[in-house]
Formats: C-alpha cells, structure tokens, sequence
C-alpha cells in the first residue's frame, strides 16, 4: 500500500499552491534578505525612524509654512521686539512656558524658530550625506573593481593611491580644504553656499571613498579566480562586461551594507565639520546649530538638545539599521 | 585708538562689552536688577590731571605676592612700543611694561582716569602757543638690565614713531603735529638726527609744526617712551621690548602666551602710579569665550586668581550679575563702531544714507552676542564722537532717524530717488565664528528688504583685520571700530577721516577712505584754535561733516563687561581702554 502524496503536504492557511510554491522554488539573496529584515523588529523602527525623518527633511519647507513658522526670519518684525536686552526670546523656552507656536523655542540672538531650524537642518544633513553616500560609493566600486580586477602596475598603482589617502587625517584634511574653497568663492556670497555644499560633499568623498574601493578589491581578488569568471574571459568577454555584468552582482551584498553604514558616518562627519565651523554657513546646518546652542547650554538646555537628539536618533537608527542588513545578508547569522 | 584685535564691531567673537559706572555720578545699577549702563558717559575718561603727583604708590591692604592668571580670546597684535595701537597691547605695555613720559591713574573717588606724570617730572611746560614742549626727565630710571634710562632714549623712541613704513600699525599723531612730521621717516630711513627734539642733560623739548595742547595725552601712549639704541631691532623687539615698569617679559610665544614677572630694576620711588604687588602675570590668549565665562563663573581653583579683559557674552550675563555682581566689572569705553562705506567706490550718498536706513542695528547687534543697552548703546545720536566726550551736543546727522532705528522704506525710497535700487554692497564675515555668520544673516535679510543687494564676502577671524585693512579688497563697506586716544576730538577727526596716502601708508585707521581736501583743511583750521574752544569746534566739525558728507554711521557706541576671580582685588575699568587697571592690582 503506497502512502498518497497529499498525506505529505503541510496544511496552512494560505493556498495550497501558493505554499508549495514557495517551498520548493529558490529565492533570490535579495528575497531572502527582504524576508528576513521584515521579520527584524529593531530593523522595522529603524526604518521607520529613518522615513519619518526623511519626510520631515523632505517636507521641511511644507511644514514650516503650515505651522506659520520660519527659519530664517524672526516672528515679529524686528528681533529685538521678541528678545531681551541679552538675547534671550521673551516668548517660550527657557524662561516663560512652553507654547505650541514655537513648541523647540526661539533662538536667542536672532529670534528664528528652533523647529524649523531643526527640520531644514535635517534637510542639509541628509541631503549632505546622501549625495556624499552616492558619490563615494559609486567611485570606491569603481576603483575597487579595476583594481582587484587588473594585474600587476595598475593594481600597484591603485593600491598605493588608496593608501595614500588612507593616510590623510580627517579632520585636518577637512580643515585644510574648506578655507581653500571658502577663498576661491569668497567674493561671491550666492555663489559661496552652493560651494560650501559642493565643497562639503567633496570633502567628505575625496576623504571616504577609500573603505569601500579596498572592500571592493578584496572581494573581487577572490571571485576573479571562480570558474565562471575564468570561464567569461577564455570567452572572450570584454573586461567592462565582466567587471559589470559578472562580478558587481555578486558584490551587492558588501555595498549595500557599506553604504548602510557610510550614511550615518556622514551625518555624523557634517555635524561635527560644522560644530567646529567649517561647515556650511549659508543654509541651516544641525551641527551649527549644536555649535551656537553650547554657550547657552547652563541656560536654555533645550535649545542643545534638540539638534543633538535629532543627530543622535538619526545616526543611532541607521546604524541600527546598518547592522541588520548586514546580519540579513550573510548566510551564517541565525536571528 | 583700534579695539581689541581682531575684535571690532560685528565681527569680535561674543566681546561684549558692559558699560556702566563711567564718568561722574553713581552709574551701574537700577531697581530692576538689571544691570545697566551710564550711557551718557561712555566717552569721558576723564580730563583730570595731577601734574605733582610723586611715588612710590601704596594700597591700604594690599598684600605682596601671587600669581595673576589673565584669559583672553584675542590675541596680541604687536608689543613693539612704538607700534601697539590696541586697546589690549597698549593697556598692558603701559600699565606693567614700559613707562612713557606721562600715564594715566585710577581715581576711585571719582571713578575716572587722572593724567599723572611717569618719566617726566610734570605733565610737560608748552610755549603760549603750544608747539614747543619741555619735559625734564626724572633721574634714577633704568632698564630691565639695569642700564639708565636717559632722555637721549626718549629721543630715540620718539624718532621711531615716525616711521610709518616699518610700524604700519602705530599712532601717527607724531607725522600730524611734530615739527617736519610729514618729511621725517624715522631713524631707519632718514637717520637717527631728528631736529624736532633737543636734548640738553635731563631735559627734552620738542618742538610742533602747528599747535598740540593735547601732547601730555600723547606723552602717555608706549611709543613715547625711551628705546634703546642698538638693541631696538623691529623684527626682534616685538618679542621682547626692554621693561622700564615694573614687570617684564619672561616668556612670550606670540598669538598663545605671555609671562611677566617682577622687573628688579624697577624703583618704585620714581614712579607716581605704578604698584607691583603680585609676583607675576600670566597670560592665555585664544581662550575660547564660552570657557572663558565659563572658568569666570566657577571662580574654583586658579579661577580665583584669574581675571579676564573679554567682555561677558550675553549668555552668561545674568547668571553673573544675580550670583556674582561684585566680580563684574562693568565700565565706560570711549569707543564708536560704525559702518564705513568705500568712500572711493559708494560714492552716492543717498546709497550711504539708504545703508544708514536700512541697517539693523540691534537686531545685528542681538545676533553678534552684544547687549543691548549694554555692550551696544544706541540712544545716544549719531556723532563720531562717543557721549562725555567734552563738548558734544548729541544730535542725528539723518533727519528723523532716532539712534539704533531701521527703515526699510525710507531706504528703499532713497535707492530709487537716486537709481540704484538693488546696489551691491559687499562687506566681511568670518565664516569661523557663529556670531559673525548669524549677524552676517540679519543684516543680509535687511538689505535685502530695503532694496540693496546683499553680497557678504567670507574670510576667517585670523585674516579678517588684514583683508580690512587692504585698500585693494573687494569690499565697499568696511566694519570697525574706534576709541579715543584722550578726550577730544583731536584724536578722532585726524585719524579717522583725514586723507592718508594709500600707497605709502595703506588706509591707516581711516576706514571710510575718505579723502576731502576741504575737510582736511577744516580739520587743520580746528587744530590751530585757542585750546578752550576746541571741544565745540570739534563738534561743529562732527555735524559739518557728517551732514554734508555722511562717510559712515555709527551702528552704536560701546562699553565694558569685565571679570574678576574673587582674590583679585583693585580692578576697575580704566575707562582710557576699556581695560583693566593694572596699576592697582593685587591678590587676595
């Protein structure tokens, strides 16, 4: 007596064939890292968190106006009708009480609303470290692959240059290239934000893409001598499409969590260039804002606090955030 | 004379300044709790004199020893003697370094400055017409290395404070009054062989190319001071000037730190105002002003023997005057801060006067960390010259515009009279320091709503007095500021509105540019008048050339907001500077 093959079938609720299906067909990585993120509780608020502020970076100009507040402008005409004769805001924080109109206060010294300063700061700092993000990344793969790729001076070649900026400290490669770009466009104040923004980025690429681009080789010095790479070039194939076609898919999974985790790194890279002031000074910056609340911290402590919980949970979040894709990608961690 | 480096106006990093308790009467305090500012006073550094005053100096109570800490943010520009024209390297050489032919002391009664004679025996005899001046130079004087100090060396230090070249930076009242002051260069460039000074044994006479009562004033200045031939090489004597007072230099690393310590051969007995009650004095410079308030406020550990000449930022403010009103040393400064268009470039002055409408004047105040009332005063007219100066009569040279009042209408409606809507106006910010960007802010949204085109060009603090001070940059408005030499207008008018030549001697101290030889000639005119009508004269002068010419406006008039660790005692304002009296101080 044969046993029948629906006595095998595991019942659940969804279709029978939908399960089946599922069962026995393969995922792609990219699937099963999808799954398993959902399934993460810590990664589900991390983006969550990381969407709400993005939003509210995203929809800054919108909210501000809907709540009747400005950054750029003190509520009344003049300043000093809302300040006191030190600079404190007569309305709100820290020395009368909270108020829905301005619910972070006003900043002392200039009268502009602190929310909105907050929400436009958010803007420049994921703006910032997005489009710095991108750029080192796109530039580190493209470096990492030619130089894991190549043989002999070019890999040398390359492998020097990374090591060579490797070299360079930071901050003081920071602090030396900002007042270079602040000189060059100095005579030309609308012409100076944008470079500030340009020159910022630029820093911050020109001084980051490195991690990726040794990532990148060290992964492809060891795929480049799998068969089936040994296979397209005995073909023929052209070196581009090797590089391309071949190997960047299976390295998706290392840049996806590098840039996971360069993300929070910028955030947090802008903020301090501009706490110690050379930054941007021509748009709303978190960083700046941490830099003129520290005078006032013993008095108006909310006025601190505010940009440095902003920095802190976005930074936190994708950190979180980073550390879950890379646990989702790799085959060996049981969560 | 030029505030504190590179402090002036806008641009100073948070120096506040609190005036109050200056001049006669009472001053500071008032039944709010508030702290608050004798502003009609802020100017008069009193014109008392005491030519008989004799050493040695003695103060009830006052103990030898200790070591005094002094914090600042800014830096020292130039300790040459000859050269230093700040209020910080003037106050400090004078009232611990170097003597000069006259000084200045505190007066605790009347809480004001008294001229007294240092190295001559009196405040000098003039002719009847002021322009010669005899000073006897008092015996027994010497160096820090012990070599007398003789009246050829006066010489000498007078003849270097001609050379403009080699002292850019330094006074030029000797090139305006002294006899062959626009002929003689100095002893490096025309020889040591000055005619205008003789010396015959102790006494010294100097003879004026057009009458200047006000030399003792300028007898007090460093640069009138003896230096010593041979060892007074420019590039090295910055470092280390010779101490005649009774401090001198043991250590300096200029722009971080200076060490003073008991001058050995300093005789009391010959000096009619100095003390030297503490063992030393030690100075940090580019403290930051958040930790300067900050070590202030705790008064812990050596905060005690600390004091510092920085203004309070208004942040700290009121915590000091509720807990700590006794280690605040508020006082009057005689210095104007006002914005200079390029008279070269901003030729129109209806642009000048839109600028004066459409400035903002405390709200740019606010944001630069100033204190309204306080650290920026702004009821008190639009003279150049600062209130309490003697005869000024407070007046607006704008019809109808009140002192610190903004108009973007008025501003606009002028631009257009004159077609020049959306004029460019470019002036500097150090993009380094918050409080110059968030000012930099205000004050291009105020332009923007009066019609002009904002266009801030960005430099840092450690550049910013040098791209000022260039007549080549590409500014057209330049921020600045500056005190009184000695209370009369003779120390304003010359020098910062007469004609200088830019090619050989920069700008000077005359920001606007501004070059008429008609007001050249007036100014001359006022030099050469009986010494009692002078004060109106000057202020004749005042409302003449600010109505027809309106080179600048004054963006407010300032004071000072010092403090003192608890065992420091016998600081005051010396109202001259806006500094500490050094004279006076000892440690608990």
């Amino acid at each position: 007596m044969g046993v029948q093959a629906t006595e095998f079938e595991v019942h659940s609720e969804s279709s029978d064939e939908g399960v089946v299906a599922k069962e026995v067909a393969g995922r792609s990585p990219i699937q099963i890292v999808v799954d398993r993120l959902k399934s993460d509780k810590v990664a589900i608020v991390c983006i969550a968190v990381v969407g709400i502020l993005l939003l509210l970076g995203l929809l800054a100009p919108v909210i501000t106006r809907l709540w009747g507040v400005h950054a750029d402008q003190p509520p009344t005409k003049n300043a000093y009708d809302i300040l006191t004769f030190d600079g404190y805001p007569k309305i709100g924080p820290p020395f009368n009480g909270f108020i829905w109109k301005h619910p972070l206060g006003l900043e002392p010294g200039t009268g502009y609303d602190n929310f909105a300063r907050l929400l436009y700061g958010l803007r420049t700092s994921l703006g910032v470290s997005f489009f710095a993000t991108f750029f080192s990344t796109v530039i580190g793969v493209v470096i990492g692959l030619v130089a894991g790729f190549a043989t002999g001076w070019l890999d040398r070649v390359i492998g020097f240059v990374i090591d060579l900026f490797l070299s360079f400290p930071f901050i003081l490669g920071a602090l030396c290239l900002t007042p270079i770009i602040t000189q060059r466009f100095a005579t030309n104040s609308g012409a100076l934000a944008k470079a500030q923004v340009i020159g910022l980025i630029s820093v911050l690429v020109i001084l980051g893409w490195m991690g990726l681009a040794r990532l990148i080789r060290g992964q492809v010095l060891s795929l480049r001598e799998r068969e089936f790479i040994q296979a397209a070039r005995v073909l023929g194939v052209p070196t581009r499409q090797i590089l391309f076609k071949e190997l960047l898919p299976n390295l998706v999974a290392p840049i996806v969590v590098m840039v996971s985790l360069t993300l929070p790194a910028y955030v947090a890279a802008e903020a301090s260039l501009s706490y110690l002031g050379i930054g941007l000074t021509g748009v709303p910056s978190l960083g700046q804002t941490i830099n003129n609340a520290v005078p006032y911290f013993s008095n108006y402590p909310l006025y601190l606090w505010a940009p440095v919980a902003a920095v802190a949970v976005l930074v936190l979040a994708l950190n979180l955030l980073g550390d879950s894709v890379r646990d989702a990608f790799d085959p060996k961690t049981r969560r | 004379m030029r505030f504190k480096k590179p402090m002036i106006s806008l641009v100073a990093a948070s120096m506040l300044a609190l005036a109050a308790c200056g001049g006669s009467g009472t001053g500071g305090g008032n039944a709010g709790g508030e702290p608050s500012v004798n502003t009609k006073d802020l100017g008069n550094t009193g014109d008392g004199t005491d030519p008989t005053r004799k050493g040695p100096v003695s103060i009830a109570g006052a103990k030898k020893g200790g070591t005094v800490k002094v914090i600042s943010y800014a830096g020292l520009n130039t300790m040459d003697p000859t050269e230093a024209y700040y209020t910080n390297t003037s106050s400090i050489l004078s009232g611990l370094v170097t003597r000069s032919l006259t000084q200045y002391v505190y007066d605790p009664a009347k809480k004001q400055m008294i001229l007294v004679p240092d190295l001559a025996t009196d405040l000098g005899k003039p002719n009847s017409d002021f322009t010669k001046w005899t000073f006897t130079i008092r015996p027994g004087v010497k160096y820090e290395n012990g070599d007398p100090v003789t009246a050829q060396d006066i010489k000498y230090g007078i003849e270097r404070s001609f050379d403009r070249s080699t002292f850019p930076e330094g006074a030029n009242y000797s090139n305006l009054y002294f006899l062959d002051g626009d002929k003689y260069k100095g002893p490096y460039k025309s020889g040591d062989n000055y005619k205008g000074v003789t010396v015959k044994g102790n006494t010294l006479t100097i003879q004026m190319a057009k009458p200047f009562p006000d030399m003792p004033y300028w007898g007090a200045f460093p640069a009138m001071g003896p230096i010593p031939k041979g060892k007074d090489d420019p590039a090295k004597y910055r470092q280390h000037p010779l101490a005649t007072g009774p401090y001198m230099f043991q250590q300096y690393t200029p722009e971080k730190t200076l060490t003073l310590v008991r001058n050995p051969n300093w005789d009391p007995k010959t000096d009619p105002g100095r003390t030297a009650y503490p063992d030393k004095y030690e100075f940090n410079f580019q403290t930051p002003s958040a930790k300067v308030d900050q070590i202030m406020l705790n008064n812990t550990g050596d905060a005690a023997n600390t004091l510092s000449y920085d203004n309070v930022l208004a942040p700290d403010l009121r915590q000091f005057s509720t807990q700590d009103k006794d280690r605040l040393i508020l006082g009057g400064q005689p210095c104007t801060f006002y914005w200079a268009p390029d008279y070269r470039k901003v030729k129109s002055i209806d642009v000048r006067k839109a600028l004066a409408w459409a400035y903002p004047y405390r709200d740019a105040a606010l944001a630069a960390g100033y204190i309204d009332g306080i650290t920026r005063i702004f009821d008190q007219g639009g003279n150049l010259m600062p209130p309490g100066l003697p005869g000024r009569t407070q007046y607006n040279p704008l019809p109808g515009h009140q002192g610190g009042s903004t108009d973007p209408a008025k501003a606009k409606a002028l631009l257009q009279k004159s077609g020049n809507m959306g004029y460019a106006i470019k002036w500097l910010f150090a993009t380094d320091d918050p409080n110059s960007v968030k000012a930099k802010n205000v004050v291009s949204d105020a332009l923007k709503k009066a019609g002009f085109n904002p266009q801030p060009v960005a430099t840092t603090v450690a550049d910013l007095s040098t791209v000022r001070e260039d007549p080549n940059a590409k500014i057209n408005v330049r921020s600045a500021g500056w005190c009184s030499d000695w209370p009369s207008g003779g120390s304003w008018f010359p020098p910062v509105i007469q004609s200088t030549n830019l090619k050989a001697e920069g700008l000077g101290s005359n920001y606007p540019v501004f070059s008429e030889p008609s007001v050249d000639k007036k100014i001359a005119d006022v030099q050469t008048k009986p010494v009692a009508q002078q004060p109106a004269a000057w202020d004749q002068l005042d409302r003449y050339v600010m109505e027809k010419y309106f080179p600048l406006f004054i963006t407010g008039y300032g004071g000072v907001a010092m403090m003192r660790g608890s065992n420091i005692q016998g600081m005051n304002d010396d109202a001259v500077f806006g500094m500490p009296t050094w004279k006076d101080i000892w440690v608990k």
